[in-house]
């Protein structure tokens, strides 16, 4: 029988159970950055960082464990294509979270994103994104690198789009005209066409590229500058394949070297303010700890989480690891989540925003006992 | 809602043209909307009358998968050269899907109908159903995305729901969409052969988890993990990717077999018994018996069970009349649902009538509402079929708008489909787009202005005065269409 592995970075597992309650409000006086990126489709985490040290890992996938990972410790090695983010992490500017997932067990795709982006519980049961509110609190500006505004992001006081027209032939038509659209529309709608209105005014070229690197390093421009935005939201998607997603190359790895570029685009091009910054993926869930039949993995509970940026002090792998032994599976199939990411996000929040975690907990995630983890992430 | 026709026809349909007549009485204009046959039309070149659609642009079943398979291959051998760079064979692989491509013809039709179609209703549903049922992507499976509206959709608007979910279910861009193709029971033959070989084959449960969650009973039925496993096991045999099922077609017919048949036919029900799952199974506590016919049992299954008809009544009662739709609007949907066993024509029927009571208003999708303005104004702006005189390739602009108005039917995107909710649909970005396509559209000569427009529809005073304000008449035009008045109806 094999005992569970209890691995953590910090002082103990118990921690993650109860929160420190701090007293008082903004603690720091710099202006934190936030990059979620949003890893569509379900992150395979056990393919990403593979719990090398657990022998079940082997028992449990034949083909789906990278040939030669990065060894972080003796239970965690990195999928090889994480080379900026290895050496971020060799660095003390990253971390990780494993065994992780927001409270959502249900599989699906829209349901989990949406749980992952609102925040809450139940899925479709708020119009607002937990960022979003955070962003209204903190009287914070931000970026959604994409056509529509995401969830997430919703509810803030100030943010924009960002996802280049490719119309030909066509321009925006005057201030003054823009002005009166605005005035046929009504609250955040006219809100909106305000933004869209003042960007239009701005000079200066911009990229047009739209994949999700030159989006990333868009946000990174923009993010550096003084009024810039102090959020940004990145997407990508297509993590949603089922069919041979690969071991060391395919299209699963594939992804991970744009996660990988990502991390590295924006460390590039915040560049001084990468030492404010924290970037976090996210993903709806993790996939089954078993293969399916044809060298995929099926939707599933538990996955990782990739932290990076110069907000984090010292570099780990944080985990109250569950075990891959059959009995130690949720439902005999998926990772189990022992860290609620909400706490994660929390932590986040805490540190670029400075806003304090009681106020996050009951005012961002409407609910208290969300503990608090900011000592393991950023202490 | 009906008093004003123009405005009738815009929530149900894409709104009445300059030249159009408008009907005497709505009523019988609904009745025949619904159950009339129409001949699809187009016009072949720009500024020209409409005509009917041509008939070589019309391609059948055979025809796609046979081009699908010539641009499958083709891609492959491109890919394996290696005298060829990165670069060379990116642009080979995209003259070779020129050469074979039947996508930019279909979204000619998709537009045609849209703008000129006599059935502007049964376009309206085959909108919200090809998104009810999405598929979509850029490659091989472009091909025969035409094929799943068409013949698929629009065929069976007034047929069951029972029969639609089923033929859905086996189409081939359906099961290659949502990753059929690649489940394999793990008892079947051809996983027990794949074992004994040292390779791996076994279940992929997407297309049963979108099946119940998205196209039938929804998670409100709180099925379980296990209803999904099982559905997966009916599944499985179901479906093969297009490229192997033509390659094991030729193989056949080159061996002879005189029963094979027509490619077509060989692909309608592509049902393969050595990847099936012996065994019964037990689907939300009834018991399916193996064999290719359980699929259908469990489609109809689906298909009747309350659920689906309060989770389609839902849907349908949002796209129409909006976010605000109340709960008795809904019922009375789900009860012809339900006294008609899911008769589409007599839900659809329902549909209009409580969209006709309704004051609910619906923020359009960005595709629904271009086509609107287009026809509505009567501009120009779509390209003849047969203007492109130097090649036989149509301009692709109207492909690439739908793509940047992030509402196209042939992108490949998440299985749940285009959002019905306004918020999903109002960013700085999205706002762009609106007004710089509204401002093409002016380019091209419509005959209806901006305040025509703002007169004939009603619009609000406020509006009115911003039309009035605005400095020329490309800008009132611009005002008028990005207006919440047009934008929503």
């Amino acid at each position: 029988m094999l005992t569970r592995r209890h691995f953590l970075s910090g002082t103990g597992a118990g921690l993650f159970l109860s929160g420190y309650p701090v007293h008082g409000f903004t603690k720091n006086t710099i202006e934190g950055r936030i990059v979620v990126v949003l890893l569509e489709g379900g992150m395979d985490g056990l393919l990403a960082v593979p719990p090398i040290g657990d022998d079940n890992l082997f028992k449990q996938r034949k083909a789906l464990v990278a040939s030669n990972p990065l060894k972080l410790n003796p239970l965690f090695g990195v999928h090889p294509n994480f080379e900026n983010f290895s050496s971020m992490l060799l660095n003390d500017e990253a971390s990780i979270i494993h065994a992780t997932s927001f409270p959502y067990v249900g599989r699906s795709h829209f349901a989990g994103q949406n749980v992952l982006q609102g925040g809450m519980l139940a899925p479709f049961s708020i119009k607002t994104g937990w960022l979003g509110r955070a962003m209204e609190i903190a009287n914070i500006a931000g970026k959604a690198m994409s056509l529509e505004t995401p969830l997430i992001i919703r509810g803030a006081n100030d943010f924009d789009n960002f996802y280049p027209a490719r119309i030909k032939h066509s321009r925006l038509p005057s201030f003054e005209t823009l002005r009166l659209i605005q005035s046929t529309h009504e609250s955040n709608t006219a809100k909106v066409i305000e933004k869209l209105t003042k960007n239009s005014m701005k000079m200066g070229r911009v990229s047009q590229a739209r994949d999700p690197l030159s989006l990333a390093a868009e946000a990174g421009r923009a993010m550096r500058e003084k009024d810039g935005p102090r959020v940004a939201v990145v997407k990508i998607p297509q993590f949603d394949d089922h069919s041979e997603i690969g071991t060391d190359t395919g299209h699963h790895p594939e992804l991970f070297t744009l996660v990988d570029r990502t991390f590295g685009k924006l460390k590039s091009e915040l560049k001084e303010q990468w030492s404010n910054t924290i970037v976090l993926t996210m993903t709806e869930f993790g996939r089954t700890v078993k293969e399916n039949g044809s060298a995929g993995t099926d939707h599933g509970y538990g996955s990782v989480g990739l932290l990076a940026g110069g907000l984090i002090n010292r570099s780990s792998v944080i985990a109250n690891w569950p075990g891959l032994s059959n009995k130690d599976l949720y439902e005999k199939r998926d990772l189990y989540a022992t860290i609620d990411y909400r706490s994660v996000c929390a932590a986040c929040l805490e540190a670029a925003f400075g806003l304090d975690h009681d106020v996050i907990s009951e005012r961002v995630f409407l609910d208290k006992s969300i503990p608090r983890t900011y000592g393991h992430i950023f202490g | 809602m009906s008093d004003n026709k123009h405005k009738w026809a815009r929530k149900v349909g894409f709104g009445f043209g300059p030249n159009e007549l408008l009907p005497a009485r709505v009523e019988s204009w609904n009745d025949k909307q619904l159950t009339s046959t129409f001949n699809t039309v187009g016009v072949a070149k720009r500024y020209s009358n409409v005509e009917t659609w041509p008939e070589d642009y019309n391609f059948s079943f055979e025809d796609r998968l046979r081009r699908a398979h010539e641009f499958d291959e083709g891609k492959k051998e491109i890919e394996k050269s290696k005298k060829l760079t990165r670069f060379e064979k990116k642009k080979r692989v995209r003259t070779l899907k020129d050469q074979t491509d039947v996508a930019l013809f279909d979204v000619y039709k998709f537009w045609n109908s849209a703008i000129h179609g006599e059935d502007m209703v049964k376009q309206r549903l085959t909108h919200f159903w090809t998104n009810h049922f999405t598929i979509g992507g850029n490659g091989r499976r472009s091909y025969v995305i035409g094929d799943f509206i068409y013949r698929v959709i629009y065929e069976n608007l007034n047929s069951s729901f029972e029969e639609l979910l089923y033929k859905v279910t086996t189409h081939v861009g359906m099961l290659d969409y949502l990753d059929n193709a690649d489940s394999v029971g793990e008892r079947s033959e051809s996983a027990k052969w794949a074992r004994r070989n040292g390779k791996m084959q076994g279940l992929n449960d997407n297309l049963a988890r979108e099946l119940l969650e998205l196209h039938s009973v929804s998670p409100d039925r709180m099925y379980t993990e296990d209803d999904i496993r099982n559905s997966a096991k009916i599944l499985a045999g179901w479906g093969a990717n297009t490229d192997t099922l033509i390659r094991k077609f030729y193989r056949e017919q080159r061996q002879n077999n005189s029963t094979i048949g027509s490619l077509e036919r060989f692909i309608q029900e592509p049902y393969f018994r050595d990847r099936a799952e012996p065994g019964s199974k037990i689907v939300l506590d009834k018991k399916f018996r193996s064999g290719k016919k359980s699929l259908r049992q469990l489609t109809t299954m689906l298909a009747h069970d309350d659920f689906t008809a309060r989770h389609l009544s839902r849907k349908l009662a949002i796209h129409f009349i909006g976010e605000s739709v109340s709960k008795s609007e809904i019922e009375f949907i789900y009860n012809v649902w339900k006294n008609s066993k899911g008769n589409l024509e007599e839900v659809h029927k329902e549909v209009l009538n409580v969209t006709a009571r309704s004051n609910g208003r619906k923020f359009l999708w960005p595709s629904t509402w271009m086509f609107q303005a287009i026809r509505f104004s009567g501009s120009n702006f779509l390209p003849g079929f047969r203007d492109n005189l130097e090649s036989d390739l149509l301009n692709n602009e109207p492909k690439k708008i739908l793509e940047e108005l992030g509402n196209s039917f042939w992108e490949s995107r998440q299985p749940d489909g285009y959002s019905e909710r306004k918020d999903d649909w109002v960013s700085t970005e999205h706002f762009d787009r609106r007004i710089k396509v509204a401002s093409r559209i002016y380019s091209f000569q419509p005959d209806r202005q901006g305040e025509e427009i703002a007169t004939l529809l009603d619009f609000s005073d406020n509006t009115k005065m911003a039309i009035d304000k605005a400095s020329n008449m490309r800008d009132k035009f611009i005002v008028a269409l990005c207006s919440p008045d047009f934008m929503e109806v």
